[in-house]
């Protein structure tokens, strides 16, 4: 048992470098994803202006502009494979789940990616107070946490579907909805000093749950 | 056909003892009679969403379509009861609070489980071939319940919340009435039996349209 472990850990690493690599080659999702990431940062900082003394503000704007980024970018995982038709392949020589764990890390480092130049970007632009940065990280891993397992799931879900690109947003954004609500209270409590353990709870469980209901789901994604 | 007139009858009987007989709720007052619809509704939106999460389960087991209509059949139910619920809660906030909509975490995560099964149902419309339709609903249908419970009952437990809880809250602001209570598990019962109903005509439906594609 052990070596089937160590050999499906194995073929999940190298379905995340093989995911890199090919991203590194074109880097069409990750400029694509940066780009509009950075654009809309700056349409939200333009239009809104510096708001140093609105917290509020601050954290729904954050999360809007982080979702909106991820969820533009992040069905390409496997939408890619089906333009290219080479899922057949992959999955000759990986089981459906150790393909979407693979996806999955993959997924969760493009978006760290993303947010290590949206959100410092973010704090400059918009003139915010200095953040508690254990708390403020807490609940912005947390966060992307939870964005990866769902983007993955119905990634895979949209790629066989019609229209792929234009139901994966509208399909992912309403189970995303509780980490945003949470995600913005949490972050409006940091700067505003208060507690944050109710919100970090409440990520916290939806991303377990999110990531352990995924990992029954993935044996299910492909049949024929 | 008798189950039919049986569930018109109970819901049309203890609807009258509910307006004309029961008494009003002292903080509530008029607004109170909101309850033996609103509450229901409620009810029936999460029985029917785990419904249809059960059945993707059994669904992905078993592989019989038929788990499928009922999947397909108690989540559009659901949906449609969660607006009724939506609905009738936005009128009483109306009255009770001033405003249709105020982002209070109720109205917040009601309107969360809406759009979801909202997604839900834009998804099975554009998958083709009734297999993989079937399958990948269901595993939306299962993630997608993932966030039932905590929006409908961490939710609102967590963050403040105006809204009035007289049922599940025993250690409540407000006494339910004998008389209150005895109408609204009237109108429970008969939300769910008209619940059962109209599922087992959805599913019906299904299985004709899908007897007169083959």
């Amino acid at each position: 048992m052990p070596n089937a472990a160590s050999s499906s850990a194995a073929t999940v690493w190298a379905i995340l470098r093989k995911e890199c690599r090919s991203e590194w080659r074109t880097r069409y999702g990750l400029n694509a994803a940066v780009l509009f990431a950075v654009t809309s940062l700056t349409a939200v900082t333009f239009s809104a202006g510096r708001m140093p003394d609105r917290p509020d503000l601050l954290a729904a704007l954050l999360w809007i502009t982080l979702l909106f980024a991820a969820l533009a970018s992040m069905s390409h995982a496997f939408v890619r494979e089906m333009e290219s038709r080479t899922l057949l392949l992959l999955r000759l020589v990986a089981s459906p789940t150790e393909i979407a764990l693979g996806k999955l890390l993959f997924n969760i480092a493009f978006l760290l990616v993303v947010e290590a130049i949206t959100v410092p970007l973010f704090l400059v632009l918009t003139g915010a107070p200095p953040v508690r940065l254990t708390q403020f990280l807490t609940i912005l891993g947390l966060g992307t946490l939870s964005l990866a397992a769902s983007s993955t799931l119905v990634g895979a879900v949209i790629a066989q579907t019609r229209s792929r690109g234009a139901l994966f947003a509208g399909v992912s954004l309403p189970l995303l909805l509780p980490v945003l609500a949470s995600g913005v209270a949490g972050t409006r409590a940091q700067w505003d000093g208060m507690p944050i353990l109710a919100d970090v709870r409440l990520l916290a469980a939806y991303a377990v749950a999110l990531l352990g209901v995924s990992l029954l789901l993935y044996d299910h994604l492909w049949e024929d | 056909m008798i189950w039919r007139i049986g569930i018109f009858l109970w819901i049309a009987a203890t609807m009258a003892v509910a307006l004309l007989v029961a008494p009003l709720v002292p903080v509530l007052q008029e607004t109170t009679r909101v309850l033996y619809f609103h509450i229901p509704s409620a009810w029936i939106t999460v029985v029917a969403l785990g419904w249809s999460m059960l059945n993707s389960v059994l669904y992905l087991w078993r592989r019989d379509l038929r788990r499928d209509d009922h999947a397909a059949a108690a989540a559009e139910l659901g949906f449609l009861f969660c607006i009724a619920a939506t609905v009738t809660g936005s009128i009483w906030a109306k009255s009770m609070w001033g405003s249709w909509w105020n982002w209070d975490p109720r109205e917040t995560s009601i309107f969360f489980v809406l759009l979801i099964y909202g997604a839900y149902l834009a998804l099975r419309g554009s998958i083709e071939g009734e297999e993989k339709r079937a399958r990948l609903s269901a595993v939306y249908s299962i993630i997608a319940f993932v966030a039932v419970p905590p929006l409908i009952f961490v939710v609102p437990r967590i963050y403040s919340t105006l809204h009035p809880d007289p049922i599940i809250n025993t250690s409540g602001k407000i006494d339910m009435d004998p008389m209150i209570r005895w109408c609204f598990f009237s109108m429970l019962v008969g939300f769910t039996f008209l619940f059962s109903w109209l599922q087992s005509l959805r599913v019906r439906v299904f299985r004709l349209e899908r007897r007169l594609a083959a």
